[in-house]
Order: structure tokens, then C-alpha cells, then sequence
């Protein structure tokens, strides 16, 4: 296979598929979460629920409080990098919004290039301390189970090759390119069905905690 | 300040005139000590027009300039550096095909080569044969 | 014209000089990015060379190739390579035709057996016994296998002799495939371009002719010196792809400030060919600088690399029309597990006793 050819397979065939899968896994396991219901609240409602709920769905995005941060800290300034940076790299390279648009059918403004490519690098720093971390924290490295790891390597990939791609590093473009996007395809195969969910799922959770602390009286 | 001097002395973009005047004086060294210099294909090198000109204005015109008519215009100058030269061949269009910066003490598209030689040889003996020329009735005794 | 004579003493009768083939030589040098000194070394080589028996078959093709070779505006340098070489049938040029034609070809593969370069522009279709093609009642399958059995090398000239090109883009109806497909037994050098820049044509035959042996190739057949590099890597444009300027579309600010046109379709980045250097038209410009995106018409496939005007690294598929399917499948096992769920939270809450006092102090009792 050429590589013009495999970047055809990725563009097309496998790109359809692996957004169909991602879209199929993600109505099911939201319909799945959803009719998990609630039970019902016997106690008086002291307060409303809603505003908490919604206010702790944000809340939460703010760094945690003095005495958690110098436990973790690593865990906290890392997770925080690489998270942000995942953002700025998948939502806000002019060649993702340009894709994303495609699909969707709306655009918006993209970041100077060279910014998301330092985005990019220390998104890989902070995801590279992270599985230091993972591997030598005796509770950490207890608690990881392969799923675990593969979630990382998901990750990792398509900003590793996405890096390649953009500075035509080691390989040929066009097998960069290929391998970029096949990569992040792996990502979408998998995300409705691994730990990755999470992305989406926060928000729900998050409304939920707030609501109950709401209507018990803790007004968030 | 030679022109030599103005283009090591300039910013960074000089540096590029910068790095092949180096190249060309390693050359020269080599043509001194051994009698074998060397050529540089400008066209192989990612130079922009300007960095050319500067090479030029660098270099200067030396003492030689010779023209050639061969398959299109052709220019070959010696540099105010004896022993590096400036070839520059031209398509009938008046396009550069080649341009190389050569060390040598005389290059060898300035040269007669052996095959036309014999072929000139032939070729005049064959004209005064056919007494192809006509001269002027007072010159013939 | 005799073919046993070296090209230095037949060119040299009609004035010629050795300096005329020093010239060229430098001039090819360069092209093929090979060292200055290796200039006098071609020269002489080319002077001793015997003048080179070609035969260019057309087949599944538009004669845009041997414009591209032919239709320079004024004499050039790569006109020399008729010189070089004996042009002994190619059916738009030759001014024979009929039997005679044919005869010329035979006349030809007879004389110069086993030395011949067979030039083909043009893909040969293999459907229903590769009947949708024919030259003097002859199918183009038929005449490749037979010019070629005897040939040195053949060189695939444009992108449908190399890869296919037009006629065997989807659908593909006549079955319509590469020479490199079809020759396996001999060396097959891929010269691609919708047309291929005639530079690359005339300096990889002098080449052949030169050192009589086949140029660098890649894995895809083409020769190195011209299709090494990326149209992306050697674009004047790229310090504005590097820094995320893109033109939006063909006449905003972006067109008109000479951004870098990727996401107008451009291909330039899995594009190898050498526009972006040699240029077209006597060195004029080449597409990016005339401001359309490259089409990437060197590379196999590129008729159906998902539109000449779709960003490169846009889906190929019309997503959104699927994706209604996809969420109401997804809803509906969504619900159904859902269910399951409750029938067997159901279930087991149903099925869940009761332990009483008397049930967990009975093995006390005894």
C-alpha cells in the first residue's frame, strides 16, 4: 500500500466508521446512564438543586484548595497542563477546526500555529510525568490496571504523531498524516467505552453532586 | 571596505554569501596547494535573487570577461579573485540553465576541446583545398 | 539519420560544438543534483554515446505529456534531447502513418534489439481483454507486451502510464491500469505529472543515455532528483503555513495577501515533484504562485483524493448524513440495555429476603 493510499483508507472508509462507532457508543452508554435514574428524595427539599448543580459543574474546573495541592502536587500542575493543552491542541489548530467545521458545518477562530504546537509540547511533558508518575507511585502503580495504560497510550499518540506530522519529523507527511489520524480514530473507537468518557460524563456527575447538596441545603 | 568585507560584515542574512565565500576560499587554498579547485552549483543551493546579487557584488569582476554563443547565451567572467570564476549558461530563451562558481585557472568550457580541434583541422584543410577563399586580387602573388 | 555513429562526430558535422555538450552537461548536472565536476565526465560520455532508438506508445492518454515535451516557447536545452535520441515511432509526430507507421516500430524494435527505450504515455485498460483501446488493430495490452519484450527500459511518462491517472479513476470503467503494473521483467522508471515537467522527461532519458543505466529512483519508481522533495518543502508559501496564515477562500485577505493555501484543498504536502523549483512555462510559475492550491497530480490516486478543494486533512465521507443513523442505533441499545438493567435490579430486588433476628441467631440456638 502506497502512502497515498493509506491516507485515503483513513480519510475515508476508516474515518466514517470510527465516527459512527463514537457517536453509536456514546448514545448508549448516555441512554444507559440515564435510565439509571435516581432515587426518589423522601426527605423535605430545603433549597433548590439546579443552581447548585450548575454552579459545581464550573466550580470544580478551579484548582483545589492549598492543603490537596501540597499532597499532589505534581499530579495537580500536571493534569492541569495537559489538559488545558489537549484542549488548545485538538480544539484550536487551524487544521482541526477546519476538520471539526467540515463536519459540523460551523468554524471558529484558530490559534497562531506555533502557539499550539508549544501547547502540544507540553501537553506530551505533562502526559510523560504523569506515567512516570503512575509507574513509581507504589499506590498509584498498585491501583493501575491495563486499561489504565492504554488509556494514556490513546492519548499520547495522536499528539505525538500529530508533533511529527506538523514539523515533517523521521517520516514522510503524507505516512505522518496517515498515522496521525488513524491514531486519533483509535482514540474515538474507544472513548465511549473506556475511562475517556469521563470528558463528557463530568458534566452530568458534577450537576448531580451539586443538586443533592442544593436541595439538602448546601448552597454551592 | 571591499565588497568581500561588506558581505561578512552584514546581518544575519548575509550569512548564507557568508558561508560560501568560505567554501570558495577553502577552494582556492586547495587550487594553490594541489592545482585542483573545485565548483559550487549555485542552482543546487536554496539561494533567493537577492542572495545571489550579494554573492556577486561580493565576488566583484575581475580581470576576464568572455561571452559564448554556443546553444544559447553563455557569460563566464573571472572575480576580482584570480582563479575563481564565474560561469553562467543561458537557454535560447535568454534563461539561466547552469550557473556554477568555478575554482580553477581556466574553465573548461573556455577550452578547446581535442574532437573540435580535429574537426577545425579538417575542416580548414578541406576549405584551402576547395580553395574556398577568396582574396583580394593584389594579396595572391 | 545513422544510428551507428557517436553523437559528438554527428553533432559536430552540424556544428555542434563539445562545448554545446559541456553546456548541456552542467545543465543536466544540475537538474539531476549531481556534483559540477561530474559535467566534463557526462559530456564525454554523451559525445561517445550512440545515438538512442526510442519508441513512444501512446495509449489511455490526452498527448498533454508530449506537449509538455515538445511545446517549449522557444529552442531550449531540452530540445537537445532530440538530438540525443532517434524518435523511431510516437503516432502524433511521426508522419508516417497506417501500415507504415507500424512497420517503422517493428523496423525499429529489430534493429536495436534489447537496446531500445520504450516511452509510454498513457494507461493501458485490461477489462474484457483490454478491448476499449487499440492502435492499428492492435489493443494496447497486446502492443506493451509485444514492444516491450525486447526493450533496455521502459519509462512511464505522466500520471497515467505511472499510476493510472484519469482513465483509472474511480470507477475506472475499462479496467485501466499502471505499466508498472504490467511490466515486470524490466526496469520501469515513473516519470507522474498531469503533464510531467518537461525537464524531468528530457534530463531522466539523458541520463539513461548518459551513464546507461537506470537514475536514483524512490518506491515509487519516479527518479529522486525531481520527485524527492515535497511541493510543501520547497513552497515559497510555507513560512505562512508555519505560522498559521491560511487563506480562507480564493478572494478574501488571506488570497490576496499570498497566505498559504492548505485549506483551500492544497496538496502540495504529500505532493513530491519539483514545480516549486523548476517552475513552468519557461520558469514562470507554477500553481501555488498563480494562487490555485496544488491538485498533487504526481501522485497515484489523485483524482480521487476526496476533491481537488477539500483541506487535506478533511474526512472524505459525508458524515453528518450518518450520523442520525448512528445516534438513533446507538439510542435504541441505549435503551434496551437500559431496560435490561431494570429487569434485573427488578429481578433481584424481587428475589431479596429478608433476614430476621431469629435467622442469624439459629446456629447460636443449638
Amino acid at each position: 500500500m502506497t502512502s497515498v493510499e493509506f491516507l485515503l483508507l483513513v480519510r475515508g472508509p476508516l474515518f466514517a466508521i470510527a465516527t459512527l462507532v463514537m457517536i453509536f457508543g456514546l448514545t448508549l452508554r448516555l441512554f444507559e446512564i440515564f435510565m439509571l435514574g435516581r432515587k426518589a428524595n423522601l426527605a423535605a427539599t430545603r433549597a433548590g438543586g439546579t443552581g447548585p448543580g450548575f454552579r459545581t459543574m464550573f466550580r470544580r474546573f478551579a484548582p483545589v484548595d492549598k492543603a490537596t495541592f501540597s499532597q499532589s502536587v505534581l499530579l495537580t500542575i500536571a493534569g492541569y497542563i495537559f489538559h488545558i493543552g489537549l484542549f488548545i491542541t485538538v480544539f484550536l489548530y487551524a487544521a482541526h477546526v477546519e476538520i471539526i467545521g467540515s463536519v459540523l458545518g460551523f468554524r471558529w477562530p484558530a490559534l497562531p500555529s506555533p502557539l499550539v504546537d508549544f501547547a502540544a509540547v507540553l501537553t506530551m511533558a505533562a502526559l510523560l510525568a504523569l506515567l512516570w508518575r503512575r509507574l513509581t507511585h507504589p499506590v498509584v502503580k498498585y491501583l493501575t490496571k491495563a486499561d489504565d495504560l492504554l488509556v494514556w497510550a490513546l492519548t499520547f499518540a495522536p499528539v505525538l504523531t500529530g508533533y511529527l506530522t506538523y514539523h515533517h519529523l523521521v517520516f514522510s507527511y503524507s505516512w505522518l498524516l496517515a498515522v496521525h489520524i488513524l491514531s486519533v480514530e483509535l482514540l474515538m473507537v474507544a472513548f465511549p467505552f473506556t475511562k475517556l468518557t469521563h470528558a463528557i460524563t463530568l458534566f452530568f456527575s458534577r450537576w448531580y453532586t451539586g443538586a443533592i447538596a442544593g436541595e439538602k441545603g448546601v448552597q454551592l | 571596505m571591499t565588497g568581500c568585507e561588506a558581505a561578512l560584515a552584514g546581518g544575519p542574512e548575509q550569512s548564507f554569501t557568508a558561508s560560501l565565500l568560505g567554501e570558495i576560499a577553502h577552494l582556492l587554498g586547495q587550487l594553490a596547494a594541489s592545482g585542483t579547485g573545485g565548483a559550487i552549483d549555485l542552482r543546487s543551493l536554496p539561494l533567493q535573487a537577492a542572495d545571489r546579487e550579494a554573492l556577486e557584488r561580493a565576488l566583484g569582476r575581475g580581470e576576464v570577461e568572455a561571452r559564448l554563443t554556443t546553444a544559447g547565451g553563455s557569460e563566464v567572467f573571472e572575480t576580482t579573485y584570480p582563479g575563481v570564476w564565474w560561469v553562467r549558461h543561458r537557454g535560447a530563451d535568454g534563461r539561466i540553465s547552469s550557473e556554477t562558481i568555478e575554482v580553477t585557472l581556466i574553465p573548461e568550457i573556455l577550452k578547446t576541446h581535442a574532437d573540435d580541434l580535429a574537426g577545425a583541422r579538417g575542416r580548414l584543410a578541406e576549405a584551402i583545398e576547395n580553395r574556398l577563399f577568396e582574396f583580394q586580387a593584389g594579396e595572391v602573388e | 539519420m545513422k544510428t551507428d555513429l557517436r553523437l559528438g562526430d554527428m553533432l559536430q558535422a552540424r556544428g555542434v560544438s563539445r562545448r554545446a555538450f559541456l553546456k548541456y552537461s552542467s545543465y543536466l548536472a544540475s537538474l539531476l543534483a549531481l556534483p559540477p565536476s561530474a559535467a566534463p565526465v557526462m559530456a564525454a560520455a554523451l559525445a561517445n554515446a550512440k545515438r538512442q532508438s526510442v519508441i513512444w506508445l501512446s495509449f489511455q492518454e490526452c498527448t498533454g505529456c508530449t506537449e509538455s515535451l515538445t511545446r517549449s516557447h522557444s529552442p531550449n536545452l531540452e530540445d537537445l534531447i532530440f538530438d540525443f535520441i532517434s524518435l523511431d515511432y510516437h503516432h502524433t509526430l511521426q508522419a508516417a502513418a497506417g501500415d507504415a507507421a507500424e512497420h517503422a516500430r517493428e523496423a525499429a524494435m529489430a534493429a536495436n534489439k534489447g537496446k531500445y527505450i520504450v516511452v509510454v504515455d498513457g494507461s493501458v485498460p485490461v477489462k474484457d481483454g483490454g478491448i476499449y483501446s487499440a492502435i492499428a488493430g492492435i489493443s494496447n495490452l497486446d502492443m506493451l507486451q509485444e514492444t516491450v519484450k525486447d526493450a533496455m527500459a521502459v519509462v512511464a511518462v505522466g500520471t497515467c502510464a505511472a499510476y493510472g491517472g484519469l482513465p483509472g479513476a474511480n470507477p475506472n470503467p475499462t479496467g485501466a491500469v499502471a505499466i508498472s503494473t504490467l511490466v515486470t521483467d524490466k526496469p520501469v522508471i515513473n516519470i507522474p505529472g498531469c503533464p510531467p515537467i518537461p525537464e524531468a522527461m528530457a534530463a531522466t532519458l539523458a541520463h539513461v543515455i548518459t551513464f546507461g543505466k537506470l537514475p536514483e529512483l524512490d518506491n515509487l519508481g519516479r527518479p529522486k532528483a525531481f520527485f524527492g522533495v515535497s511541493i510543501h518543502d520547497r513552497c515559497y508559501r510555507r513560512p505562512f503555513y508555519d505560522k498559521g496564515e491560511f487563506a480562507e477562500s480564493f478572494d478574501d485577505e488571506g488570497a490576496k495577501q499570498g497566505w498559504c493555501l492548505y485549506k483551500l484543498g492544497c496538496k502540495g504536502p504529500v505532493t513530491n515533484n519539483a514545480c516549486a523549483t523548476l517552475k513552468w512555462n519557461s520558469g514562470t510559475s507554477f500553481p501555488i504562485q498563480s494562487g490555485h492550491p496544488c491538485l498533487g497530480c504526481s501522485e497515484p490516486k489523485f483524482w480521487d483524493m476526496g476533491g481537488f478543494y477539500k483541506a487535506l486533512s478533511e474526512p472524505m465521507v459525508d458524515i453528518p448524513k450518518m450520523v442520525g443513523a448512528a445516534a438513533l442505533a446507538g439510542g435504541v441499545a441505549g435503551v434496551a440495555t437500559g431496560l435490561l438493567n431494570r429487569s434485573k435490579k427488578a429481578k433481584a430486588v424481587k428475589s431479596h429476603q429478608k433476614v430476621t433476628v431469629d435467622d442469624l441467631t439459629k446456629g447460636d440456638a443449638s
